[in-house]
């Protein structure tokens, strides 16, 4: 579904540069979900807006669904309507009410009918617990309805694959609950979803593989039970033992 | 600290008395100096009952005349033999029945209501604004977008426009566009002052737009794209709706002094408000009255339109 060859992705600034991304190589099956754990600035959320364009890449290969995004030919806008991405900081449009919030995109980029497009959005609102609201405006929401609401603008374009970049981390604890228990839905769905957390009792409970980056390297990978009890490599014990 | 309300209404009341003071300091001022106060003469110069005269257009003879009330008609046969008809207003009549003209004779005249110089002044003024406003936010919106643009060269000109616009005072711009293009490419001076206008305000709106563009938070465009919407797609239903309520102030300042400015245009002998005040005051003398008169005028014009801009904010606020 997705695989990442060497990818690598620097950035330049006050002349020095930094490898926020140095050469990951992953495959992401479908139907597999796959948590990214790190320290900050680990370069984990960069590699996942790599896999979505939204960080054009400095050197090696991404392949979503076989379509190669690092060659320039490639129709971005054509792969990212597939690719479903929720952000820490939720980026809900304020102008729009939450309905509309899930149409826009449908009616301008999947070229749906209104009708069609908010029976859908309703059906999702419905999924994701907040029904009622859909003719609120985002800033009348908790942080975790807003967050839910931007899980259902994402699923309303029928993506193969979530991404979510740290979709907890600016919430308030209490609301944490409600956006895990969401995620946690779509992955017995068996929606294929590639997620950057700090909640490790998610990835324990939920992920089906655990990445571990560090220094926008992949130091290890393997699965929950694997990572969390017997990890190998050394900076992975330090962070576990700082986290749990 | 205790919160208590605080009663406004002195304070009022003081702010009511300094400006009754000034009101009266100025006054007491102009008692000082020799100068009539002639305000009767001002309501004349916005409409007036103007007169035209019917006069005999040749020698001739009075043949007939028949009163309908109001007016009145006169046959009036020439000594050429033509026979010609005139309706005049019948208080005006100043001929009778088979008496001799000759040519030029008054035979009585009509009154219509017309607009005065300020009315029209005003008018031109008006739509001056409002074209050169309409034009000013198209090119403002294209620059805008142009310095926001990932294309070097469209950025590079647009900076350059903005600079060179707001580094030159825009009576030099008027008398460039009037003097220069207006010669050199062959156009109207109406034509000339509102292109000049418009590409002042251009240059201001294009940085307004720029700001409020810059000012929306980059994941409003990150959450566009990652639904896969195109740039111009994701500028035209989240990015520019959002820039657009946050500008509106400031825009509204500047279309407000877009009015004002277009005063300006009177020294390319353009008749707008300013221009219409000059002449009048060159036939009246009226000097204070209608600079008073015109001041208030433009007052009246910048208060609406300031007005209009934020029942459109209100609209614009259920959102927030």
């Amino acid at each position: 579904m997705i695989r990442t060859v060497d990818l690598k992705k620097t950035f330049a600034g006050r002349g020095q540069i930094v490898h926020a991304v140095d050469g990951v190589s992953a495959h992401i099956k479908p139907g597999e979900v796959v948590v990214i754990i790190g320290p900050s600035g680990s370069g984990k959320s960069t590699y996942l807006r790599c896999l979505n364009g939204l960080e054009t890449l400095t050197s090696g290969k991404i392949f979503i669904d076989g379509v190669d995004l690092s060659n320039r030919k490639t129709d971005l806008n054509l792969v990212r309507r597939e690719v479903g991405m929720v952000f820490q900081q939720f980026n809900l449009f304020p102008h729009k009410t939450v309905l509309e919030n899930l149409v826009l995109a449908q009616m301008t980029v999947r070229k749906r009918k209104r009708a069609e497009a908010e029976a859908k959005g309703r059906e999702l609102l419905k999924k994701v617990g907040i029904a009622e609201k859909e003719k609120e405006f985002p800033i009348r929401l908790s942080g975790g309805q807003q967050q839910r609401v931007a899980i259902a603008r994402a699923l309303a374009m029928d993506p193969k694959v979530m991404l979510f970049d740290e979709p907890t981390s600016a919430l308030d604890p209490e609301m944490v609950g409600e956006v895990l228990e969401v995620m946690q839905q779509l992955a017995r769905e068996g929606m294929t979803m590639v997620v950057v957390t700090h909640e490790m009792g998610f990835a324990r409970e939920v992920a089906d593989r655990v990445l571990f980056m560090d220094h926008g390297k992949l130091v290890e990978e393997g699965t929950p039970e694997h990572f969390f009890t017997e990890p190998r490599e050394e900076r992975a014990k330090a962070f576990l033992k700082q986290v749990l | 600290m205790v919160n208590t309300t605080k009663n406004v209404l002195p304070w009022r009341i003081l702010t009511l008395v300094v400006l009754l003071m000034l009101g009266a300091g100025l006054w007491v001022a102009t008692t000082k100096i020799d100068y009539t106060w002639r305000w009767k003469r001002v309501p004349q110069y916005f409409v007036y009952h103007a007169e035209t005269m019917t006069n005999a257009p040749a020698d001739g003879l009075v043949a007939d005349i028949e009163n309908l009330g109001e007016k009145t008609r006169i046959k009036f046969i020439s000594e050429t033999d033509d026979e010609l008809f005139f309706e005049i207003d019948s208080t005006t009549l100043n001929v009778s029945i088979d008496e001799d003209l000759f040519e030029g004779d008054h035979i009585g005249s009509t009154f219509e209501w017309q607009a005065g110089p300020l009315v029209i002044g005003l008018w031109n003024t008006l739509w001056i604004s409002a074209a050169a406003s309409v034009l000013g936010l198209i090119i403002g919106m294209i620059t805008g977008l142009c310095r926001v643009s990932n294309n070097t060269t469209l950025r590079d000109l647009s900076a350059i426009y903005v600079e060179l616009i707001r580094g030159t005072p825009l009576l030099v711009q008027l008398f460039i566009f009037y003097f220069f293009l207006g010669t050199v490419l062959d156009i109207d001076r109406f034509v000339a002052g509102i292109f000049a206008l418009a590409v002042f305000a251009g240059a201001y709106v294009a940085e307004i737009i720029r700001a409020g563009i810059q000012s929306i938070p980059k994941g409003q465009m990150e959450a566009a794209r990652s639904l896969g919407m195109n740039v111009p797609q994701a500028m035209v239903y989240i990015i520019l709706p959002q820039a657009f309520k946050r500008t509106l102030p400031p825009l509204a300042g500047q279309f407000i002094s877009l009015i004002k400015d277009s005063s300006l245009v009177s020294v390319i002998a353009i008749n707008d408000l300013t221009k219409s005040g000059r002449e009048v005051i060159t036939s009246t003398f009226a000097t204070f009255e209608i600079w008073f008169v015109v001041a208030l005028l433009y007052l009246v014009m910048t208060f609406a339109l300031s007005q209009v801009i934020s029942l459109v904010e209100r609209r614009l606020a259920v959102s927030d």
